[in-house]
């Protein structure tokens, strides 16, 4: 199939998916909380549904980003600590198995006590991200063995230079596949951080949609996240598979 | 000797749980806070050991809930991949739809789900079901591509029709990833039951949660948050088990 | 049956008279390689035919367009320019009849099945009912009678092989089509496999394509051996080989044998080769 005929059929795959919605939002067929895909675009693009929406994604994007960066870090460290430490590893992933599996609902209340609830979101942001990365980079760092590993060691090289030169080469590829996870997790994880709380932001009007059963207000504010959500995932796919072509 | 090393194993194996725990009392102990803000970690353990039977029956509810969620999102997951498989346009239409259902926050689905399956349980499956397909859909489709092209070339030039190259060659190729999409899916599938409970169940140990912070009991709330954590952790250990074990059978 | 064969790419009809085995005409194939070059040229004008019974092996440095050839008689691509018929038909009517048969370098087996299910999965996917006698029987041809319930990761490579060819053997197809069998194995297993393969073909005279940069191995098996050479692929040189069958190691030791194999040695260590 050429590029060209298959952006065709992309671009009518989209075209069926956003009639299809418009469509049961016209009809009523799912219920009176399902409106027409237009009338939500409308309030996007109308006065004062689109400084909302921006000043809420504005919010949001920034504490998912200071979150993203957190995580990433401390996700890349534990593992990288778990390389330089193997006595650490059977733990550390546990670790990263007990923090992503803790009910947020739960969380929540305790992080607005400890952190307040402005800082609340990108911790949470932090803590999926986090994860992500660990759990990304911890199996590109124990891939099995290759004759590389071996040439190094005749080579005589010390475990640190093994770990730049080798290892952390090798594991670019599985960063930005963990950073492609990670990104919509912390915008995620921002969101959920927002109900306990927070002054502004997406999870903020969520909430207040819904329960002022502002149904269009709350459709515009699920599409814009998703909207991030898909450009950053899409953008960091594209710099992973040029990464892929750079380091295999 | 071997005692050290049997203790030098446990340590390794349980340090995370000792630091996660020890922390929790070191913080509470620090700050001074009363049982009304932040109850200590024995006197969770306290109730939750001298209660067992007011945690069983919503452990039950939300694994329930969550298993049928997971058996459902997987059949949903597998039968969208093997559309996508059969039809160019089906793929054209389906991929964006799940990548975007994906990125839809679940606080978002909540509304639509309850307009079309009111308030009860059938809207908390079907929020977990939203949850759990998208890893099955996109792994599954993935291993639906993963014969190596040598031997799907031996299926074209043995006439194989499509059913038959689906059934005999596709699927046994798709279960592996199958397996990983149950074991990515299974702890979210616990906690987002638990979070659809929590917002609009009335029963489950999400509603056990929001029940016992309305009566400010609070070694009750934390008991039901290290309770899911438990089963989260429980069933992510089941699911890594159930694909260690088919492996050695297939593979 | 016959494997006499006539010099030149044209041998003479076999007994199935009317069309041939295998015929291609003026084929051409072209990979485009990116929008704004040129496409790759891997066929250039290839004409051969192959006779009903007979076995050519095509033979060639790699990148010659050798195994392009194979996989258009195996309906897996099609030509730019030119036709390739298969017992008289376009090869997509013979896979449709399951009639073809085909075994790679990488065995492609199934992993979870078992060397009997492996054999067994050609009727699976004809539609027919498993012949259990015919499938023990071909498991019996390959030497491996006593390994019906293992499974590929159990066996080696070798074995591995010989499952791959039973398959391929099935369905007793018209047209067997062999793309580097043995080329992952190492010499000594490599050598036994075509001594063997050969005593079973001068059983069965299946028509046979065998794709291969070995020049004894081709040499051995084949009554034509066609050579290739590269950027773009074209039959350079067609070798008959009229040894009678079956070719034991008496045919391998032979100066005959020798002979040919070093002339045809010397036609590919062609210098001017591989350097556009």
């Amino acid at each position: 199939m050429t590029g060209a005929r298959r952006f065709g059929t992309g671009v009518l795959g989209v075209g069926v998916l956003l009639g299809v919605l418009e469509l049961v939002g016209r009809t009523g067929a799912a219920g009176d909380t399902w409106p027409p895909l237009s009338s939500v675009l409308s309030y996007g693009a109308g006065e004062p549904g689109r400084v909302i929406l921006a000043r809420a994604t504005r919010a949001t994007v920034a504490e998912a980003a200071t979150g993203l960066l957190a995580g990433v870090l401390a996700g890349v460290a534990a593992a990288g600590l778990g390389l330089v430490v193997p006595w650490l590893r059977a733990g550390m992933s546990q670790l990263a198995v007990l923090l992503s599996t803790v009910p947020l609902i739960a969380l929540g209340p305790v992080l607005v006590t400890t952190v307040g609830n402005e800082r609340t979101p990108p911790v949470i942001a932090a803590l999926g991200a986090g994860f992500a990365v660990f759990v990304a980079m911890s199996s590109a760092f124990s891939a099995p063995r290759t004759s590389l590993d071996d040439v190094f060691e005749v080579l005589g090289a010390s475990r640190a230079s093994t770990l730049a030169r080798l290892r952390a080469p090798a594991a670019v590829p599985a960063f930005f596949d963990g950073l492609a996870l990670a990104a919509p997790a912390a915008l995620l994880g921002a969101v959920v951080g927002e109900w306990f709380g927070a002054p502004r932001g997406i999870g903020v009007l969520l909430v207040s949609s819904m329960q002022n059963f502002a149904v269009v207000q709350l459709w515009a504010a699920a599409l814009c996240v998703s909207l991030v959500s898909l450009a950053a995932y899409g953008t960091l796919t594209g710099v992973r598979r040029a990464s892929v072509r750079r380091f295999t | 000797m071997n005692e050290a090393r049997f203790l030098n194993r446990f340590l390794q194996v349980a340090w995370p749980s000792a630091l996660l725990v020890g922390g929790w009392a070191v913080w509470v102990r620090a700050n001074g806070y009363t049982d009304l803000v932040a109850p200590m970690p024995q006197s969770v353990a306290a109730d939750v050991l001298t209660h067992p039977g007011a945690y069983l029956g919503p452990v039950l509810t939300t694994t329930w809930t969550a298993l049928a969620g997971l058996v459902a999102g997987m059949l949903l997951g597998g039968l969208l991949a093997v559309a996508v498989w059969s039809s160019r346009l089906l793929t054209a239409v389906l991929t964006p739809a799940a990548v975007l259902m994906r990125s839809v926050p679940v606080v978002a689905i909540v509304p639509v789900m309850i307009g079309l399956f009111g308030t009860g349980r059938p809207a908390v499956v079907a929020i977990t079901v939203v949850v759990t397909f998208f890893p099955a859909f996109s792994l599954v489709a993935s291993g639906l591509r993963a014969p190596s092209a040598s031997t799907r070339d031996v299926f074209t030039v043995l006439g194989a029709s499509k059913p038959a190259t689906l059934t005999r060659l596709l699927i046994p190729y798709a279960v592996p990833n199958a397996l990983v999409a149950v074991r990515i899916a299974a702890p979210s599938t616990i906690l987002s039951a638990m979070l659809a409970e929590f917002l609009i169940g009335k029963s489950g140990l999400g509603f056990m949660f929001v029940d016992s912070v309305s009566y400010s009991h609070y070694a009750r709330a934390w008991g039901t948050g290290v309770v899911a954590t438990a089963l989260a952790v429980a069933s992510f250990v089941a699911a890594t088990r159930l694909e260690r074990r088919t492996l050695e059978r297939v593979s | 049956m016959s494997g006499a064969v006539v010099d030149n790419g044209r041998p003479s009809r076999g007994t199935d008279a009317g069309h041939a085995a295998v015929e291609l005409r003026g084929v051409v194939k072209e990979f485009p390689l990116s929008r704004r070059r040129e496409p790759l040229r891997a066929l250039d004008g290839v004409d051969l035919t192959i006779a009903h019974g007979e076995f050519v092996a095509l033979l060639g440095p790699s990148g010659c367009g050798k195994s392009t050839v194979l996989r258009m008689i195996a309906g897996l691509e099609a030509p730019t320019a030119g036709s390739v018929e298969v017992a008289g038909g376009a090869p997509a009517a013979l896979i449709e009849r399951h009639r073809l048969g085909v075994a790679f370098q990488d065995a492609a087996l199934l992993p979870w099945a078992t060397a009997w299910d492996n054999v067994a999965l050609p009727f699976r996917l004809a539609g027919r009912p498993v012949p259990e006698e015919r499938v023990r029987a071909l498991l019996e041809t390959v030497g491996l009678e006593g390994f019906a319930r293992a499974r590929p990761k159990q066996l080696s490579g070798g074995m591995r092989q010989r499952i791959s060819i039973a398959r391929a053997m099935a369905l007793e197809p018209d047209v067997l089509l062999l793309d580097e069998p043995f080329g992952a194995l190492d010499a000594v297993t490599r050598r036994r496999l075509n001594l063997e393969l050969g005593a079973v073909w001068a059983r069965l005279r299946t028509t046979t394509v065998l794709v291969t940069h070995d020049v004894a191995e081709a040499v051995q098996l084949a009554d034509r051996v066609v050579v290739m050479t590269g950027r773009p692929g074209a039959l350079a040189h067609v070798e008959p080989v009229s040894a009678p069958r079956p070719r034991g190691e008496d045919f391998t030791r032979g100066h005959a044998f020798h002979e040919v194999v070093d002339r045809l040695v010397a036609l590919l260590d062609d210098p001017s080769d591989g350097r556009r």
